[in-house]
């Protein structure tokens, strides 16, 4: 058994870690309100810019092909986080990841990694994948503009070269703070809307200046709304995931106070008991000899 | 009183208006346009530039676009902008030096380096925010 000095200080070590837990859950708790608003905000743009490039495709479908003899290769862009301790998070995220390559392997199309967040790079570099790039260190904050362009403007030239002829993310989707789903969402080629099936007309456009000026314009809007969103939608889940991550090592951390309590006190009875006895025993001695 | 339409300015940021509006007006990729209710079916990018909506009640609101696109589907108009500010928010004594700056790395690319369309557009913007004062259409 562990002397009550041990104990104690067992106690207070977890006391400390626990301290730091709960203030990491309260600082994600912040950071996810935070997030969870961009997300909400972001949601119209994106939505809206998802219907525009739709349209605009189905009456210019020819426009937004891959480039002719395009390389069989899917971009699939990883979105992790850049720190850990947020529980199941990049682990199942990279588990997604890597069953979404194994299926395109199976479709004939050969998976490059694009790892965005420490995480991911550091599990694609362990194991040897194809990495086509990475962005890490995305602090203080994940989900930016700057971010969505920088990645809409890789994807855009590796598509118009050919180097490419399928795009896809992989990013945690927010469903609430205790629940993320990892998602692979096509982003190129776009797919062609389901056409109604009575063969209603797709809508007829004056576009101007033209499609095929057009076309780029609006693709690359689109990419960049589209990383904009998985970016928002990836750190809303990261902070989710860690909140709820530090919430239970808070409470494990008070499970383990109470328990290491109940074993000191044992210990400390122990002692006094013990103590007692060789008090008592003392003085029986002492009766004994003096009789 | 003229016929309203219902439109949307939406940037990344958010919903930045959203109502009936009887005109709007603004820079679109063949110049400035506008469009009324009942107009045809449309697309058209948005060069940097100010839109102009005229209200129901015969007040005006601008704002300064960034770029974007512009789309008429039957018979409602929504404008998704990169960026969009209202008036009050721009300064243009801020975007002066930054035309300079602009003007000075669009001078030593060519057309060809990968980063001149990103330039080109960097320089519309400050420009346009710069002559802020010129181009409302209010003040005339």
């Amino acid at each position: 058994m562990a002397t009550l000095k041990a104990i104690r200080r067992r106690i207070a070590s977890v006391k400390s870690t626990q301290q730091i837990t709960r203030a990491m859950k309260l600082v994600a708790a912040a950071r996810l309100r935070r997030a969870q608003e961009a997300l909400l905000n972001a949601r119209p743009y994106h939505e809206a810019l998802t219907r525009v490039a739709d349209s605009l495709l189905a009456s210019a479908p020819e426009a937004a092909a891959p480039a002719e003899n395009a390389a069989p290769v899917t971009l699939v862009i990883v979105v992790s986080s850049d720190r850990g301790l947020c529980g199941g998070y990049n682990a199942n995220l990279i588990r997604a990841a890597e069953s979404e390559a194994q299926r395109l392997r199976a479709a004939q199309s050969e998976p490059r990694f694009f790892a965005v967040g420490r995480k991911a790079l550091d599990h694609f570099r362990r194991y040897h994948y194809p990495l086509d790039g990475e962005r890490i260190n995305n602090v203080p904050r994940l989900a930016t503009v700057g971010l969505a362009r920088d990645l809409a403007t890789i994807i855009g030239e590796r598509w118009r070269t050919g180097a490419i002829s399928a795009v896809g993310v992989v990013y945690s989707q927010f469903r609430s703070p205790i629940s993320q789903r990892p998602v692979f969402e096509k982003l190129l080629p776009i797919a062609p809307s389901a056409r109604p099936a009575d063969g209603a007309p797709v809508t007829d456009y004056l576009i101007e200046p033209s499609a095929a000026e057009l076309v780029p314009r609006i693709l690359r809007s689109y990419l960049e709304a589209a990383m904009l969103h998985a970016l928002l939608e990836a750190e809303a889940s990261e902070y989710g995931a860690k909140m709820t991550a530090m919430d239970a090592a808070t409470n494990n951390a008070a499970e383990m106070i109470s328990r290491l309590t109940l074993e000191m006190n044992r210990a400390r009875q122990a002692q006094i008991t013990k103590e007692l006895m060789d008090i008592v025993g003392g003085a029986e001695a002492l009766r004994g000899a003096a009789a | 009183m003229a016929e309203t339409f219902p439109f949307r300015l939406v940037s990344p940021t958010g919903i930045i208006y959203e109502g009936p509006i009887e005109q709007a007006t603004a820079v679109g990729a063949l110049g400035e346009f506008g469009v009324l209710a009942e107009h045809v079916n449309f697309i058209t990018s948005i060069e940097p530039g100010l839109i102009t909506l005229k209200l129901a009640d015969g007040s005006f609101i601008e704002y300064l676009l960034s770029g974007g696109i512009a789309e008429v589907k039957d018979g409602a108009m929504t404008v998704l902008a990169t960026e969009a500010l209202p008036l009050a928010a721009v300064d243009p004594a801020a975007a002066a030096p930054e035309v300079q700056q602009a003007e000075a790395r669009l001078s030593q690319m060519s057309f060809y380096d990968p980063g001149y369309q990103e330039a080109e557009q960097a320089l519309r913007n400050a420009r346009a925010r710069a002559e802020i004062a010129h181009l409302s259409r209010l003040a005339h």
